[in-house]
């Protein structure tokens, strides 16, 4: 079965794929910080936000193909908002059409919440898709963990990125198995034949966790793990770090002024 | 359900990023001592199969279709706190991996799914379902649970977008309340449907709170109640 979903882009040599994974989780997070508190009628700014992250996405060399399907995931989200806009209320109507029996308006604060959300979570959605696409998840979590976010939560993670892809396996496989057996009808009689598939795969999991564990227990396993960290922060780290602060703090900062 | 960024005010997402901490070291606290060090293993197997159990799609209307939660799911076979553990590690890998949901947003999606939805609809299970060894409490207590957990995830989803002022109050909830009272009942058939399966097979991994007492395994053989489980 082919898992392409992770770690398709995070060892393709690229810059950002040479970067710490630590100064990219804290570059991160202060980009979307920043992009999400900034005020809506700041155009500029957000060009500029935009500007920062085309440039990124050059040095990650990410097929911009790829990017795309990925960011339609806020896609539902945003469709939603943008059917509420005829019914917000606002003092400045831009454009009113009649419905049968109702008049919808369609207000300027009605189009800025539009533009609001539209904006911020684009940006913030490719910035995470550039720094997480270009990281291996085992990393990732490594980063996580050096910048103290609990270990329990961690150690799960990374139990499950080992064995996402073995329970999904076995899905996909009953899933075959089911396909082969059962021909037509609407695909709500199978409720029954998915719900067998999907006791069984937990009792599966289940008895599966066990055995993992007393694996572990085996090989001396005390409750907590044990890795070796080889991050280290070299000049273009910290190069790269300094100039996105920067300019996130300019961008900020000017729209701050102009807000 | 999940909230990409953007859109929650900051005071918004901060109260909820504090709320989510807060659950989720407390479910850690309370998972840790009854699972000691099997816990870390156990979490991962479970989340990985929440994860592929989220797979299973269902139609709703209009060529939409739902996919299962899952929540009330781990709750009824793992226990209120490791289930909404399991939970959240699933919305933090979505979050990492997908971006399926927001970085700003995870402490409301985490409080909305598997805080409210996961222990809220283990409360709800186990008013209904307060006598485990019954078998038709437990499914009853299930249906209404899951149905119950993907409501109050959507209304808990619809006024925090109220509260930010992205959508108004009046239309976001009834809009995603209703939409998904339908993904209930698809969430609410498709939960009591597994947890029938394995109230056949394996019934003795079914959680129970300490301290009550545990039905010992059906004497059935189990190879032909698994049979029947399955037909």
């Amino acid at each position: 079965m082919e898992h392409g979903f992770l770690d398709q882009y995070s060892n393709v040599g690229s810059f950002m794929n040479r970067l710490d994974p630590r100064i990219k989780v804290v570059s991160l997070l202060a980009f979307i910080v920043c992009v999400v508190s900034t005020d809506t009628a700041a155009f500029a700014a957000f060009a500029l936000y935009g500007f920062i992250l085309a440039v990124l996405t050059v040095l990650s060399r990410i097929p911009i193909g790829y990017i795309l399907k990925r960011m339609l995931v806020a896609a539902p989200f945003i469709l939603m908002t943008a059917l509420f806009i005829p019914f917000l209320q606002g003092k400045t109507v831009v454009h009113a059409f009649a419905l049968g029996p109702v008049t919808l308006t369609v207000t300027r604060e009605g189009l800025l919440i539009f533009w609001n959300v539209l904006a911020k979570a684009s940006l913030s959605l490719l910035c995470a898709i550039l720094m997480t696409a270009t990281t291996g998840f085992p990393e990732l979590l490594k980063a996580l963990e050096k910048l103290s976010c609990p270990q329990v939560v961690i150690m799960v993670l990374s139990f499950m990125y080992r064995y996402i892809f073995l329970v999904q396996d076995e899905f996909m496989k009953m899933q075959q198995a089911k396909e082969s057996r059962s021909v037509g009808g609407p695909q709500w009689l199978h409720v029954r034949a998915l719900a067998g598939m999907a006791g069984m795969l937990f009792i599966r999991s289940y008895e599966r966790a066990e055995s993992v564990y007393l694996a572990m227990c085996s090989r001396g396993f005390s409750g907590r793990i044990q890795t070796f960290h080889h991050f280290q922060v070299t000049m273009k780290d910290a190069a790269f770090l300094l100039t996105i602060f920067v300019s996130l703090i300019g961008v900020r900062f000017l729209s701050a002024i102009h807000g | 359900m999940h909230i990409p960024d953007g859109f929650l005010s900051t005071n918004t997402w901060l109260a909820s990023w504090a709320i989510s901490v807060g659950g989720i070291g407390y479910s850690i606290k309370k998972t840790a001592g009854v699972l000691k060090d099997r816990m870390v293993p156990l979490m991962g197997v479970m989340s990985a199969f929440v994860f592929a159990a989220q797979m299973i799609n269902f139609p709703v209307m209009g060529g939409t279709s739902g996919h299962l939660l899952g929540g009330v799911l781990a709750a009824v076979l793992l226990g209120p706190y490791a289930g909404a553990l399991t939970l959240a590690c699933v919305l933090i890998f979505q979050c990492l991996i997908f971006q399926d949901g927001g970085l700003t947003a995870l402490g409301a999606n985490v409080f909305n799914m598997a805080i409210a939805g996961t222990i809220g609809g283990y409360g709800i299970y186990s008013l209904i379902a307060e006598d485990r060894a019954n078998e038709k409490r437990v499914l009853a207590g299930t249906a209404v649970a899951a149905w119950f957990s993907v409501v109050m995830a959507s209304i808990l989803c619809a006024l925090e977008l109220a509260i930010s002022g992205t959508a108004p109050l009046g239309i976001v909830l009834p809009a995603m309340a209703g939409i998904h009272a339908l993904i209930g009942i698809g969430e609410a058939i498709i939960t009591v449907s597994i947890i029938t399966v394995i109230l056949k097979t394996r019934p003795d991994l079914i959680y129970r709170p300490q301290g009550t007492v545990t039905v010992s395994l059906s004497n059935r053989d189990s190879l032909s109640s698994l049979r029947q489980g399955l037909s």
